[in-house]
């Protein structure tokens, strides 16, 4: 960790000192070594506030886009983030010519709250970038574990006791949208949410504007949504919403052969089709 | 009094809805449980359209569209298969009984087809029950 933490300030001092980039997307100081935050270097000084640790969980790829179109922008990525990037570099959000991306090949990433490692049985599956310039560090061994293992227990219980279990985590949304803000696929402005015209879902927290909300949110995430887990570990609430987007991704997965994110040539499962898909998911 | 369902139908202007008005014309039966609402491709559904139903108390929703490789559109329905696909696995994920939303290719000239879609479906939709888990006006369950 240490080692990219030092790889990833000299790449980000060389990248804002030659002019290459005019911000580095990557993570600083908080107010404790647990807590690091999103960080965005402008100068050649910045750098040295950069850190590098177990907790920088937080998906970059999220601020991409706050950017007017053409700046140039260099960005740490892990396995996921990186995934992110080529989801919105698929749908022509981000320009490639103008990303410098900085791979991070990681494991035993840690979630502040909880101090819990966060591996393939939970999110972010993917420990290696999928798509990178300069790679900060060796690659590490990509782990056999099925990300959908997790799932197991939910998928074979009755239909009633799923319905009890989502109507209870659900119901504890209170609406404060921090999923959304931690999403690196939530861009739309603005969100179906919030608009007044048509009023898809009502704003005050109750069971079923929370469903509403949600299930809405699991759609347009289907076949975008990248595993980083950065909704869930945002939720003040605790909701393991990760669940449930795993679930869509693994549908996705499995009716249109195609993971989410993993080559800049896919297209988007929902934006394409085949003519042999079959008639039978329909049922 | 026996339950009467309420079952939104969303029929695409080309096959379906066509498909229904020959239903009509040739005066064949079908149940009044279903209101139908026209849209101009299966692929225009918003998956929170179906949502919305539910919350809004709908006991089924009931989606018609052209046979793949007849929609008017040339493609529209293929993207629609996709979409609802989805919807149906989110549904069924959420413990939402999925059984209430079906998908039908129901072309123009399948008048009587969609009268004997229209008639298992809301038998079925009645064999289950009113929809109490999405529902606002019915109350939450229990």
């Amino acid at each position: 960790m240490k080692q990219i933490e030092t790889r990833l300030r000299e790449e980000a001092k060389r990248l804002l000192e030659t002019g290459e980039v005019a911000v580095v997307l990557a993570y600083g100081r908080g107010y404790d070594d647990r807590h690091p935050m999103p960080y965005a270097a402008k100068t050649a000084s910045d750098t040295e506030r950069i850190v590098f640790n177990e907790y920088c969980t937080h998906n970059m790829a999220r601020y991409l886009m706050d950017y007017p179109p053409g700046t140039r922008i260099a960005i740490a990525v892990k396995g996921c983030d990186s995934r992110a990037v080529v989801v919105l570099l698929q749908e022509e959000k981000i320009n490639r010519e103008n990303l410098v991306i900085l791979g991070i090949p990681v494991t035993g990433m840690k979630d502040p709250k909880t101090d819990r490692v966060i591996d393939a049985s939970t999110t972010a599956g993917t420990p290696n970038p999928v798509l990178y310039d300069i790679l900060l560090g060796e690659t590490v061994p990509e782990s056999d574990a099925s990300p959908y293992v997790v799932l197991e227990e939910l998928e074979e219980m009755a239909g009633a006791d799923r319905w009890t279990f989502w109507k209870k985590e659900l119901a504890r949304c209170i609406r404060c949208y921090a999923c959304r803000q931690a999403c690196p696929m939530c861009y739309c402005d603005p969100c179906f949410v919030d608009q007044a015209e048509p009023r898809w879902a009502d704003k005050s927290p109750s069971i079923e504007s929370n469903l509403m909300f949600h299930l809405t949110r699991f759609y347009h995430l289907a076949g975008r949504c990248v595993d980083c887990g950065e909704c869930s570990r945002a939720c003040p609430m605790e909701i393991p919403l990760y669940l449930f987007h795993k679930k869509v991704a693994k549908e996705c997965e499995e009716m249109f052969e195609q993971a989410a994110g993993m080559s800049v040539d896919d297209k988007p499962v929902m934006v394409d089709f085949r003519v042999e898909d079959a008639d039978e998911i329909l049922l | 009094m026996e339950f009467e369902p309420k079952i939104l139908g969303i029929a695409c202007n080309w096959c379906t809805y066509t498909g229904a008005d020959l239903a009509g014309t040739t005066r064949v039966q079908y149940p009044h449980n279903i209101r139908v609402a026209r849209v101009m491709c299966s692929s225009r559904i918003n998956p929170s359209f179906i949502f919305r139903a539910f919350e809004l108390g709908a006991d089924g929703v009931l989606v018609g569209g052209c046979h793949p490789g007849d929609c008017h559109y040339s493609t529209g329905n293929y993207y629609a298969r996709r979409k609802l696909a989805v919807t149906k696995k989110i549904l069924d994920f959420a413990g939402l009984e999925p059984e209430r939303f079906r998908v039908e290719w129901i072309s123009a000239s399948e008048g009587t087809r969609y009268a004997d879609i229209v008639k298992e479906f809301t038998e079925e939709i009645k064999t289950l029950g009113p929809q109490r888990r999405f529902a606002i006006r019915k109350g939450a369950d229990e």
